[in-house]
């Protein structure tokens, strides 16, 4: 070998063991901050055994946000975990069970669904992608064969599994030294006054322009895989839509089309939809456009929620 | 494809070692199809574009070298419409539709008119493409260079990877002497070119797309941005366009090299200047610049035609110049126009005073010595170019009246808010970045860096290089799409 091939290998090998270590130091700053990342809860967690999984984009996140889960759990004496994380849809929450039905076992998952979610790869392919995701999921064995089977069957970009090998996100982490914690949850306490412009952004951004008849079709599809991954562990499904406000809701677009065909999907497999959209209209039980707060979640766990999660049949044999 | 993406990290090896594998005889051909593969990526269209612009320079260039007398002229004219007519009417047809319709509306109550739009959008670096072909046809022209080159040599000089998107604007004599070089690429030019490299990102990824988002946001609300950001986004902009141009353009000639081809500098450390005649015309956009020069101010008389016309000139190209620029990203709009009438009206200050100037330096060596004097040259040239700069980055004249206006009435306030002001962590990022280019640059102006660099100890050398790459993993904004100048 030249000297200036020598001088090369050299430079590289240096290189890589500073690479090493910062990795190293990347991946344990992320376990300090980590905090409301799915993968991050379920390697996190210290029980095996569940009674409830959560799933579902941002408006399944307020169950979880301050002590909400825990004052859930005290008041059903349940083990509830919610793995729901912003803007994902039925592609990525199967990416999260499939996750968590291999280090753990749940007897019920409840599903929140948006329609949103189900009309565009850019809350499903393209939520793996995401950096932020990438750089708050710790580096797994099990996550990595999930995500090299998500690239190579689901369409899913193969720069997501090269990014989260490499930990190429987590070193380039500007908020390094911040608690994952999301903007929403600072909100929580917070009430909302209702403003018709914000909706419309709001709506706009989370139905981008596409073909929404062939999304619908293909998440929809998606959703019956996951259904699928829950049935062949035995796990019970219960799909809910959260509450929103009226404003909200009547502008959102082609939600009879989505209701119609979630239903379909569900009542082929015999699991109900059940329909809280149209429940707390009031502003006072929202954060922002359509969140729920403190006062909201509260308000729903007392009405609906807890009697759902208590349901016969949801429960262990012996409670 | 742009020179941040991971797709260009596997098109460059993989290039290189193609090229490295094939024999001299082929390397054209080579370079010549990935640039294509480079250029179409993503966006196949636009290899129509180039496609056309290469047939065009093709057969016009052989018709130019072939003809006598008139027909000469004439093919040479219908080069200069044809793709200049291109340019505006992909850059400006739709623009100039609507304010033809408004002028109608405002003039003619109650008359309205409906001029049908293009709605093309112009291909990335398509300027950039168009001025190379002009050149090369204006050279044939003078004779230059020759019309007769083979067409795949044609075909490359336009579609050069490097250069593609967003420049140099090389000439076509000096691609055409390396073409038949062979592409010598020595040893001995890797390393400088992994060094222009791993600058130019840096610059792009570290420096300039950290400064962006506080530029974006402050500017994006001007009315109700406080004067300080204000003018804080006002400096980091100078610095943000300055560290993304200049950042791609070292890139550009760093992978160049790689393959043997020299491209021409294009920017010598801008914001040491002392006047802004020295900034346009030796040290920012420097292949532009000349370009203008021998394609346009020369052939209108230049300084040779008497002082009105030489003042003409100089505002011309000037005015042509913040034309081009229009569409960056920041709309078009006649704030460009303002642009480059303002740095127009700088020349036309340096040339009326230059006389002044270099009676008093003169007379007072001394003084024409000082650092300080040179010192405070260099902050007024800066300034003069920072304040034109807020016509380039606002959405509209109005914007940038605004900036200015808010600015100018809290100036003497300044001092005293500074020390107040609640500044975030981007400030102090953006700040020392700057800080971090311009004793970089100093560094540079007295020594070049490529030199102390070469002389240093490896210990010492590769300690700076581990940090410029690691720099880049640890700071750099690798999620920004593109470079300013590609949307030209």
């Amino acid at each position: 070998m030249t000297h200036q091939g020598k001088s090369a290998v050299t430079f590289i090998a240096i290189g890589l063991l500073i690479y090493a270590g910062l990795y190293l130091a990347a991946e344990r700053l992320m376990y300090r901050n980590g905090h409301s990342n799915p993968f991050f809860k379920i390697t996190m967690a210290t029980r095996k055994d569940f009674e409830w999984v959560i799933l579902g984009a941002s408006h399944a996140m307020p169950l979880d946000f301050s002590d909400f889960n825990n004052q859930m759990q005290d008041q059903t004496g349940l083990k509830i975990i919610n793995l729901a994380s912003p803007g994902t849809g039925p592609l990525y929450n199967r990416f999260v069970l499939e996750a968590f039905v291999k280090e753990h076992s749940v007897r019920n998952v409840l599903y929140i669904a948006d329609s949103f979610a189900f009309y565009s790869r850019v809350w499903n392919e393209d939520r793996f992608s995401d950096s932020k995701m990438i750089r708050t999921t710790p580096l797994t064995r099990n996550t990595t064969e999930l995500l090299w089977h998500h690239s190579t069957s689901d369409h899913v970009d193969p720069r997501s599994l090269l990014d989260y090998l490499t930990g190429f996100s987590k070193i380039n982490n500007r908020d390094r030294f911040q608690k994952d914690v999301w903007e929403g949850e600072l909100q929580f306490d917070r009430v909302y006054r209702s403003s018709a412009s914000a909706i419309k952004s709001r709506v706009s951004y989370l139905f981008p322009s596409g073909d929404r008849e062939a999304a619908l079709a293909r998440y929809i599809a998606q959703f019956g895989k996951l259904l699928d991954t829950a049935s062949t562990q035995n796990v019970r499904v219960v799909v809910i839509k959260m509450p929103v406000p009226a404003a909200f809701r009547s502008a959102l677009p082609n939600e009879q089309a989505f209701d119609q065909a979630l239903r379909g999907a569900l009542a082929a497999r015999g699991i109900d939809l059940q329909d809280f959209s149209g429940e707390l209209d009031e502003p006072q039980f929202y954060f922002d456009t359509d969140h729920l707060n403190r006062a909201g979640v509260s308000e729903l766990f007392a009405r609906y929620l807890k009697a759902l999660l208590m349901k016969p049949g949801s429960l262990p044999p012996s409670s | 494809m742009i020179f941040t993406s991971l797709e260009f990290f596997i098109f460059l090896p993989l290039t290189l070692l193609v090229f490295a594998l094939v024999g001299a005889r082929w390397r054209c051909a080579w370079l010549l199809v990935a640039s294509w593969v480079f250029y179409g990526a993503g966006h196949p269209v636009y290899l129509v574009y180039l496609g056309s612009v290469t047939i065009v320079a093709l057969v016009l260039g052989w018709g130019v070298e072939r003809a006598a007398g008139g027909r000469r002229v004439a093919l040479l004219t219908v080069g200069i419409v044809g793709l200049a007519g291109s340019l505006i009417a992909f850059k400006y047809f739709d623009f100039a539709a609507g304010e033809f319709e408004k002028l109608i509306t405002a003039t003619l109550p109650g008359r309205s008119v409906s001029v049908p739009r293009l709605g093309i959008t112009s291909p990335a670096g398509y300027s950039f493409i168009a001025f190379s072909a002009l050149s090369y046809l204006i050279d044939i022209y003078r004779r230059s260079v020759s019309g007769e080159q083979r067409a795949v040599n044609v075909a490359l000089y336009l579609a050069f990877f490097p250069k593609l998107l967003a420049g140099p604007i090389e000439r076509a004599p000096a691609f055409f002497s390396q073409l038949s070089n062979r592409f010598s690429c020595g040893s001995t030019d890797i390393e400088p070119a992994l060094q222009l490299i791993a600058w130019g990102l840096f610059k792009k990824v570290v420096i300039a797309d950290n400064l962006a988002p506080l530029v974006d946001r402050n500017f994006a609300i001007a009315a109700f941005a406080a004067p300080l950001e204000l003018l804080s986004s006002v400096y980091f902009f100078a610095f943000q366009i300055y560290c993304d141009f200049s950042g791609y353009t070292d890139i550009a000639i760093g992978v160049a090299l790689l393959f043997g081809v020299r491209l021409m500098d294009n920017f010598r450390r801008p914001y040491l200047s002392v006047s802004t005649a020295e900034f346009w015309g030796e040290r920012w956009h420097i292949s532009l610049a000349h370009w203008f020069r021998d394609y346009l101010y020369i052939p209108l008389g230049g300084s040779r035609a008497g002082p009105l016309r030489h003042y003409f000139n100089v505002m011309l190209v000037f005015l042509v110049s913040g034309l081009w620029h229009a569409g960056l990203g920041y709309g078009v709009g006649w704030s460009f126009l303002i642009w480059g009438a303002l740095n127009g009206t700088y020349q036309w200050i340096g040339l009326a005073t230059r006389g002044l100037w270099r009676r008093l330096g003169e007379g007072i060596p001394a003084v024409r010595d000082s650092t300080w004097l040179t010192i405070l040259r260099t902050l007024l040239t800066f300034h003069l170019i920072a304040f034109a700069w807020i016509f380039f980055r606002a959405k509209s004249i109005g914007d940038a009246l605004t900036v200015i206006r808010k600015i100018a009435v809290n100036l003497t306030e300044f001092p005293a808010l500074i020390f107040r002001y609640p500044f975030t962590a981007e400030h102090a990022m953006g700040a020392s970045l700057i800080a971090l280019l311009l004793a970089v640059e100093v560094l540079d102006q007295r020594r070049s860096i490529a030199q102390r660099l070469a002389a240093a100890p490896v210990p010492v050398r590769w300690a700076i290089y581990y940090l410029v790459i690691f720099g880049l993993l640890i700071l750099g904004r690798w999620q920004a799409k593109e470079f300013i100048y590609m949307r030209f």
